[in-house]
């Protein structure tokens, strides 16, 4: 029956983004990430039911049906820090244009000298971009959204653990610098550390998040085509 | 008005906007993802004041609260690739890293040396 296993599809994956969204609440640490215990733990109920992804894919379909909305509503928080963002405008946009360009060039330039194949290197060039827009910009670059999605949320995770050591390292103190580091490399997730360390990073990370994807949609197809050809 | 009719006919507000985002793409052909179009019409109809930002609040902060979840279904996709990670894990470890570094490090040390620039102006 092919719409119980969409409907059990469905249960699972709402069972365990509850049960792992839970259990980032209780242990909150970088490592228990919602969508990589979610995903391993969906992973594993399918492969022990001999569900293939093909037949994953309705309920996929059905579920991802608000992520349209959902990345329309990111400009929320943007418009919500509009005074930050407007008042301490240059430097947030040129770290975030040097940063993200500097970003994508040493990814798609590694990536290629490692003799990875053009379906991984494109699918990596957004990783630094919040999911749901790496996964369209992926989409336009003829990567897979799986992989990419994969490489965000790696990203968020390396990211997060990486921005306060390097920051601190090489005296990066002004919170709003720290903020814009933070949202610019490991977006949400980045976002969610930031707000941590202080209000400004908070804010800041959030400006960031925001329109480095914005910008990182705009630039990639041009920089993908100019550095792989 | 219920909380969730409010949150329904918010959410159907904001389903037009990205598909005005989508429809728009797919008039100009220009290489931009459709939701991306749809977050800046919604960014400017907001920043205008065109419409007020309770028209689309607590639908956005809804989804936005569980916005993982939609694309957890996305990263589950990753059970076709097992065998990349397996040839490969290594080398896309390297990558994910160093273009972390990279970012953290350039992005961070721009904004500071423009921003204290600025504030030593009487700025931020």
């Amino acid at each position: 029956m092919n719409l119980l296993i969409v409907l059990f599809t469905i249960a699972i994956t709402i069972a365990a983004y509850a049960f792992s969204r839970f259990l980032s609440k209780r242990f909150p640490h970088p490592l228990v990430n919602v969508v990589f215990l979610s995903t391993a733990l969906i992973i594993i109920v399918l492969l022990i039911s001999g569900i293939s992804f093909e037949q994953y894919q309705p309920g996929l379909n059905l579920m991802t049906f608000l992520l349209g909305p959902a990345t329309a509503a990111l400009a929320i928080p943007l418009y919500r820090n509009r005074e930050v963002l407007i008042k301490n405008f240059i430097p947030i946009v040129a770290g975030i244009v040097v940063g993200a360009s500097a970003n994508m060039i040493t990814t798609v330039l590694t990536a290629k000298l490692l003799g990875l194949s053009k379906v991984t290197v494109v699918s990596l060039a957004p990783k630094s971009v919040t999911v749901p827009i790496a996964v369209s910009i992926s989409k336009i670059l003829n990567g897979d959204p799986s992989l990419t999605s994969v490489f965000v949320i790696a990203t968020g995770i390396l990211g997060t653990v990486l921005t306060p050591v390097l920051l601190n390292l090489f005296k990066v103190t002004n919170p709003l610098a720290r903020g814009i580091a933070y949202g610019t490399t490991a977006h949400g997730q980045g976002t969610a550390t930031a707000l941590l360390e202080g209000p400004i990073q908070g804010s800041m990370s959030g400006v960031a998040m925001g329109l480095a994807a914005i910008y990182t949609s705009f630039v990639a197809p041009l920089l993908v085509r100019i550095l792989i050809g | 008005m219920n909380y969730w009719v409010r949150v329904s006919l918010q959410i159907t507000f904001l389903w037009i906007i990205y598909e005005l985002g989508n429809l728009f793409i797919g008039l100009t052909n220009i290489p931009i993802p459709g939701n991306v179009l749809g977050m800046v019409l919604l960014f400017v109809l907001l920043f205008t004041g065109i419409i007020p930002i309770a028209w689309v609040e607590e639908a956005a902060d809804l989804l936005l609260k569980h916005l993982a979840f939609f694309f957890i279904p996305i990263a589950v996709g990753l059970m076709e690739w097992v065998g990349l990670f397996r040839t490969s894990g290594v080398q896309l470890l390297v990558v994910i890293v160093l273009g972390a570094a990279v970012c953290i490090l350039v992005t961070g040390l721009v904004a500071q040396i423009l921003a204290s620039k600025r504030s030593a102006k009487g700025g931020i």
